[in-house]
């Protein structure tokens, strides 16, 4: 820990710290252009020159003193940069000289030589470190001629989000190294040189990256605007809601900028345990559905076939009698109710509450479109990764198997936090898949096994611990019941066995093993691919278990199991019981009410949809009475008997809990459209009707009963979830922009992070002794006719309601295609865009072929959730013809 | 004189390797190889207080030992960039002595045990390359270069790398960047190359000049290379004569021994038409401009890397560029300025805004628009420029203007009061 002083002030920091990082703890602020605390520095914009003197040595090598024993610094004669010296022992830095006062004024107006006269029209101006810095360092006035000036292209489209302004640009390069550093899509470089130089999109589409939206906030100046954004507001004008990402799983903390009652764009709010200052472009530009024309805004009734709007009383009366009749005709199993995965936790609470408590029935669902039979849900309640994980900031000690996952695709600021650990912080990872994935370029390990293989594959890395002698044998004795016995079951099952089924050799299985046994902390990351293997699923969740169990990665911070489900509140549905078969908490229940798919096929009388399209996921038969609650007139919507209209998140507050078992708040941003409701004020006006006698005034107030009901959520109310959350300021006139994307932009972080996690059984009951168990691994899918091994992945630009909203991502968005490999398809006569036909059973669909060398040879992927394929098996085995 | 360097102009034909051979050639390399350990090689060039001829001056062989111990692969690079106006003497060595600059290459390789060396060469010298891969080709089919040379284990590859134009890539850590295949931009120091060079390995990179001493060190001995020029100074040099001069060229000297007078007078035959010496810039761009005008003492100087301080200049890689008393310095100024504004990279604020201001500045008082608080500007916007850049272009850059400004305020005040370029009218 060198001692420093800073402006005199003393501080000590860890050896390799920057200066101008310790003087940030010193208290001393030293302006940066080109620094940015999450990027390499690079030392370009000279902004932080300050004066840098070591203690100096007489011949003897000892620190010469003064007069008052204090060190003689030897000063160096021309200042330094502070963002690329890093501090010595003993090191003196002074920022309040004359000579640095000049250096700074000196490079701002070196700066604003060739910078463009646009801040009144400018997307930055507010918020433009450069604006910032010129009122505290630069000079009152300009002594550049301004025929000089140096003038550049002002619209230059960089991909269809972001567009170039090349005058505003000063060249600090952050744009270039968010996108190679953090983004890992390098897509972005300079070319020319001198004053010519000027940043270029070296990807074809151009500035193909799904982070391009991050390059905007980082960017000092207004050179990179959004194009959604760009000159509809002046940023004093925007109120700032926190708020949470409505897409996927992750839960990036976001801050929903607002004027006139509708979105004018939305920037990311930090979050260092969860997206730290980072979005996903879907995340950014896809909140369109918000505001979207198309939405309900009235209730609607179905009179003489058609739906036709109706009153708030009407509707609800309709559905409530509706209700009480069936229950009273054919008793509770007659009614169930989807709730989507998509509404908040008071929402989810309330229709389970609804379901099980006053119409008494155990028919409840979420999972549409996903696997009904997969038991994460109880292995994430057991094994969860520890209070305290930090996905962005695993270090060596941490080995995190990822297996059947794609987080580029499924939850894309995961995959981008996982690659940092294992870039910055070397992380071990060991990416397991059927195909190559985005994550598996910084795995120290990357695993490619057979589809079907998955079990066998985690069956084997079982088998080599056990060989080797590697499990975790304190663990095993105070907290597994029957290691030998388990230990004895497997015989059968040698790893030279489990590499013949998975298709992965013997050393790689042995070599993930002891990554894995041997490092001391363990992850395990499972994606949808793993959770859907068909037939195997059960065989790779106890395979899972197993793994963790026998190495002891359970119950601690940086050890467990991390499931990536796919909508922003899938974690809440699991957690409020909204499943057939267990119940608040994830509790495991007696009486099972019927499967998603029972539900779906008519075999209810009554059938209540909240924000979810079960019609639009292929084979749905329309029960008799049929509510369907949502923001859009849904393919469920259309068959609906009543039709009531929800709110949109950005219209209401409440909490959604995310992939990691974050509980996390967000805010009403906008008034709400028309005469839509919360989700949750609709189900208790129901209930009401129903005798139910509720009276529920607020979100907040549901939340308090779910702390006190339900105790994994024991202690967590809106006051304790908002520590950290910058709340929005009250309107008063203009100026209450957060100052939330200014300091993002100057690198001034507050390193917060804000919501509360709940812990797992391991983590929580240190009684609790475990049993190992495991499945028969099933091998191959269904259709045992084709040649072919079909993979369903997810994409993360897709077809579904929300994305179709946002026309400016639309380009981003693929129409339906086949992932081919080229050696398959050269044996076929196909090349990169030719249609093929793929045959399934009685199924039979086309699309353009897409030869990559992502999936391995006798694979093929198809994207699930571009339309046209879906309901297609994982692991299917299918016939592909040219067309 | 026997040359020592400029070997050609004393041997017919010494490009080819056969003639190389016959005055001597390899026989260093040989006896590097077989007689001495590499660090014994590192020493001697450490006593022949041999500097760098690249313009830094940096003593080669105490950079050759700056490498970290025990790390590998190691990398020489040869800096062939030779992109200062004004110079061309590494060009002559590579075109017509290249067997010497290679025996260098070699046993510096040998030295800090590298088995790759990389010769960056400047994109506008196709010639030079090509004399450059000749030369290795032949060495190669006599065993100097390849796979176990002398019929020890030690191996070497040569490889000659074109740059694509830019000045900036004679920067070291630029050019590092440009082998890489990366935009010629230089890096942060430190780390230095010799601790994270070429690819991030140790690196040492030495000029064209400085490597083709290297062979003589070694057949002559140290002691005897040490007894050329002055004590800090030691060994020939050849000095690089262009501008307003009768006989422009290469000529080679010892150091501490020329000076401008025999330099311009004897052996360039003195100004052109007869006019009057009005400037001499030592370093080409890169130094500030003397002027016998100013101080006549200059003409006497004996040339040394440090005798030009007191002068307010520098020797640089001896770039001598000679104007006559009809040359504008505005003008002058003006040029070179649009060279560096041409040439920054761009990486850093001061250097990239900074050469473009000075250059539009200039541009305005040649022209006769400027004022009198623009020749203020231009020495204030220098100065701010200087001490403040990323690497030593930017600082290059200043020395034009505030070399000239110095000598010849009156000359930039005449432009503004007659509103126009004396020189021109
Ligand atoms: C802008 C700039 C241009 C340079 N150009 C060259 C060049 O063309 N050739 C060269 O040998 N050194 C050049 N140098 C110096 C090199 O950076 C480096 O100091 C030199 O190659 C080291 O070799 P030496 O120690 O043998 O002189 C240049 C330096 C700067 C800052
Ligand atoms: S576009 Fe912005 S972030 Fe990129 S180099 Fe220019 S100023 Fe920096
Ligand atoms: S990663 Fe997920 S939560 Fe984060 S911004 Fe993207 S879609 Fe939203
Ligand atoms: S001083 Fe000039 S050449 Fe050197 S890094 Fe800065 S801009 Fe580039
Ligand atoms: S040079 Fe240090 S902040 Fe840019």
């Amino acid at each position: 820990m060198p001692n420093v002083i800073i402006d005199n002030k003393p501080v000590s920091v860890p050896n390799g710290t920057l200066v101008v990082e310790a003087a940030k703890q010193a208290g001393v602020d030293i302006p940066v252009f080109c620094y940015h605390p999450k990027l390499q520095p690079v030392g370009m914009c000279r902004m932080c020159l300050v004066e840098v003197g070591t203690p100096k040595r007489g011949k003897d090598g000892q620190i010469e003193t003064d007069a008052n024993g204090k060190p003689v610094i030897a000063w160096m004669p021309k200042p330094q940069a502070a963002c690329t010296t890093v501090v010595s022992e003993g090191m003196a830095v002074r920022t309040d000289t004359a000579q640095v006062a000049d250096a700074r004024r000196a490079i701002v107006e070196f700066l604003l030589t060739s910078h463009p006269l646009d801040c009144p029209i400018c997307d930055k101006g507010g918020e433009c470190p450069l604006q910032n810095l010129t009122m505290a360092y630069g000079p009152g006035t300009s002594r550049f001629p301004v025929e000089s000036k140096f003038h550049n292209e002002k619209r230059v489209p960089l991909g269809d989000l972001i567009m170039l302004d090349r005058e505003r640009c000063i060249q600090c390069s952050r744009c270039v190294r968010f996108q190679s550093e953090i983004a890992d899509d390098p897509v972005l470089g300079f070319q020319a040189r001198g004053r010519g130089l000027e940043i270029t999109t070296l990807s074809d589409p151009p500035f193909d990256s799904k982070f391009s939206g991050n390059t905007i906030d980082i960017c000092p100046v207004g050179a990179l605007t959004s194009r959604d954004f760009r000159l509809s507001a002046r940023t004093w004008e925007l109120r700032d809601y926190p708020s949470v990402c409505a897409h996927c799983s992750v839960g990036c903390n976001l801050l929903i900028g607002e004027r006139d009652h509708a979105i004018k764009r939305i920037v990311p709010r930090e979050n260092e345990a969860v997206n730290e200052i980072w979005l996903c472009d879907k995340g950014r530009f896809a909140h369109h559905f918000a505001t979207a024309p198309g939405r309900l805004t009235q209730p609607l009734i179905r009179r003489n076939g058609k739906l036709e709007t109706a009153s708030w009383n009407e509707a609800l009366d309709l559905v409530a009698s509706k209700f009480a009749e069936i229950k009273k005709q054919n008793g509770a199993h007659a009614l169930g109710g989807f709730g989507g995965d998509r509404a908040a936790n008071e929402d989810l609470y309330l229709f389970q509450k609804l379901f099980r408590h006053v119409i008494e029935s155990p028919n409840l669902e979420h999972r549409v479109g996903w696997s009904a039979t997969n038991v994460g849900a109880d292995l994430v309640r057991l094994y969860g990764a520890g209070v305290g994980t930090n996905l962005g900031s695993l270090d060596k000690n941490v080995t995190v198997l990822v297996i059947g996952a794609d987080p580029e695709e499924e939850q894309p600021v995961l995959r981008l936090r996982l690659t940092r650990s294992a870039k910055n912080f070397g992380a071990q990872l060991i990416v397991a898949n059927g195909r190559v994935t985005k994550l598996a370029k910084h795995a120290k390990q990357a695993v490619i096994y057979r589809h079907g293989g998955e079990a066998a594959f985690l069956l084997g890395m079982t088998r080599a611990i056990l060989d080797e002698h590697l499990e975790n044998q304190e663990f095993a004795a105070t907290r597994i019941t029957n290691l030998s016995a388990f230990a004895k079951s497997l015989e059968a099952y040698s790893v030279e066995k489990c590499a013949e089924l998975s298709g992965v050799s013997v050393e790689a299985i042995r070599g993930a093993a002891r990554a894995f046994a041997q490092a001391p902390n363990g992850l395990i990351v499972y994606g949808r691919e793993a959770m859907f293997a068909q037939q195997s699923d059960l065989a790779v969740a106890s395979g899972i278990a197993t793994l963790l169990l026998i190495t002891g990665h359970v119950g601690r911070a940086n050890n467990g199991l991390v499931a990536l489900y796919p909508h922003n509140n899938s974690t809440g549905a699991l957690d409020f019981g909204l499943m057939p078969d267990h119940g608040l908490g994830r509790a495991q229940l007696g009486v099972k009410g019927l499967a998603a798919r029972e539900l779906a096929t008519g075999k209810v009388r009554a059938l209540y949809v909240m924000a979810c399209d079960p019609a639009a996921d292929g084979a749905f038969v329309k029960p008799e009475f049929l509510v369907a609650q949502d923001l859009f007139l849904t393919d469920t919507a259309q068959l609906a008997d009543v039709v009531l209209p929800a709110q949109a998140f950005a219209e209401r507050e409440g909490t959604f809990t995310n992939t990691e078992r974050r509980v996390q708040l967000f805010r009403a941003a906008l008034k709400p459209m028309g005469e839509t409701k919360p989700d949750w004020w609709i189900i208790a006006e129901i209930s009401k009707r129903l005798g139910s006698g509720w009276n529920y005034g607020s979100a907040r107030e549901i939340m308090d009963e779910i702390a006190a009901k339900v105790p994994l959520y024991a202690g967590m109310n809106y006051a304790t979830l908002a520590e950290n959350v910058q709340l929005p300021r009250p309107r008063a006139g203009q100026g209450n922009a957060s100052h939330a994307p200014t300091e993002i932009a100057m690198g001034d972080l507050e390193n917060i992070s804000s919501g509360k996690t709940w812990a797992s059984v391991a983590e929580s009951d240190a009684s609790v002794k475990f049993e190992l168990m495991w499945n028969e691994p099933k091998g191959q899918g269904a259709g045992a006719r084709g040649q072919y091994t079909l993979a369903v992945a997810r994409v993360i630009y897709d077809r579904g309601t929300l994305v179709s909203q946002t026309p400016i991502v639309q380009p981003r968005v693929p129409a339906l295609y086949l992932e081919i490999n080229s050696q398959d398809a050269q044996a076929l006569g196909i090349v990169r865009g030719a249609r093929v036909r793929v045959t399934f059973e009685a199924r039979v669909i086309e699309a353009p072929a897409n030869v990559d060398g992502r999936v391995p040879p006798g694979v093929v992927l198809m994207p699930q959730n571009l339309g046209g394929a879906l309901a297609l098996p994982l692991g299917a085995r299918v016939e592909i013809e040219k067309v | 004189m026997e040359h020592l360097i400029l070997r050609d102009l004393d041997i017919q034909n010494i490009k080819n390797i056969a003639v190389y051979e016959e005055h001597g050639g390899y026989q260093a390399f040989r006896k590097a190889v077989k007689e001495m350990t590499p660090d014994q090689v590192t020493d001697a060039v450490k006593q022949s207080g041999l500097r760098g001829r690249g313009g830094a001056g940096f003593p080669a062989g105490v950079k050759w030992s700056f490498l970290p111990k025990g790390v590998f692969p190691r990398y020489l690079v040869v800096n062939a960039d030779e992109s200062e106006p004004g110079t061309f003497k590494d060009r002559q060595m590579m075109e017509r002595n290249p067997h010497q600059l290679i025996e260098g290459i070699a046993i510096a390789s040998y030295a800090i045990q590298c088995n790759q060396a990389f010769i960056y060469i400047r994109g506008e010298f196709p010639y030079a390359a090509e004399c450059l891969e000749q030369a290795i080709a032949d060495a190669e089919s006599r065993g100097y270069v390849g796979k176990n040379i002398f019929g020890t284990d030690y191996h070497l590859q040569i490889v000659v790398h074109r740059g694509a134009g830019a000045y900036i890539c004679g920067e070291e850590t630029a050019l590092l960047e440009s082998i890489e295949g990366k935009l010629g931009q230089p890096r942060v120091k430190p780390p230095f190359p010799a601790a994270v060079g070429l690819y991030n390995k140790p690196t040492v990179i030495n000029n064209v000049e400085t490597l083709i001493n290297v062979p003589l060190i070694i057949e002559r001995g140290a002691q005897w290379y040490a007894s050329l020029g002055t004590p800090k100074s030691t060994g020939p040099k050849v000095f690089c004569l262009s501008g307003h001069v009768n006989r422009p060229g290469n000529y080679e000297g010892e150091f501490g021994k020329m000076t401008f007078r025999e330099l311009i007078y004897d052996l360039g035959g003195g100004i052109r038409n007869g006019k009057k010496l009005k400037g001499i810039l030592p370093a080409g761009a890169s130094g500030p401009m003397v002027s016998p005008l100013v101080n006549e003492a200059v003409l006497d100087v004996k040339l040394d890397f440090e005798s030009l301080a007191p002068f307010g200049s520098l020797l640089g890689s001896a770039s001598v560029i000679v104007l006559d008393e009809d040359t504008c310095v505005v003008w002058a100024a003006k040029k070179m300025l649009h060279f560096f504004k041409n040439e920054s990279c761009g990486k850093c604020t001061p250097c990239r805004e900074g050469t473009y201001w000075l250059w539009r500045l200039l541009e305005r008082i040649d022209a006769g628009e400027g004022t009198m608080a623009d020749i203020d500007l231009l020495t204030s916007v220098a100065t701010q420029m200087q001490g403040r850049t990323l690497c030593p272009l930017g600082e290059f850059a200043t020395s034009p203007v505030l070399g000239t400004v110095k000598l010849f305020r009156e000359e930039y005040e005449r432009h503004v009061k007659e509103r126009g370029c004396w020189a021109k009218k």
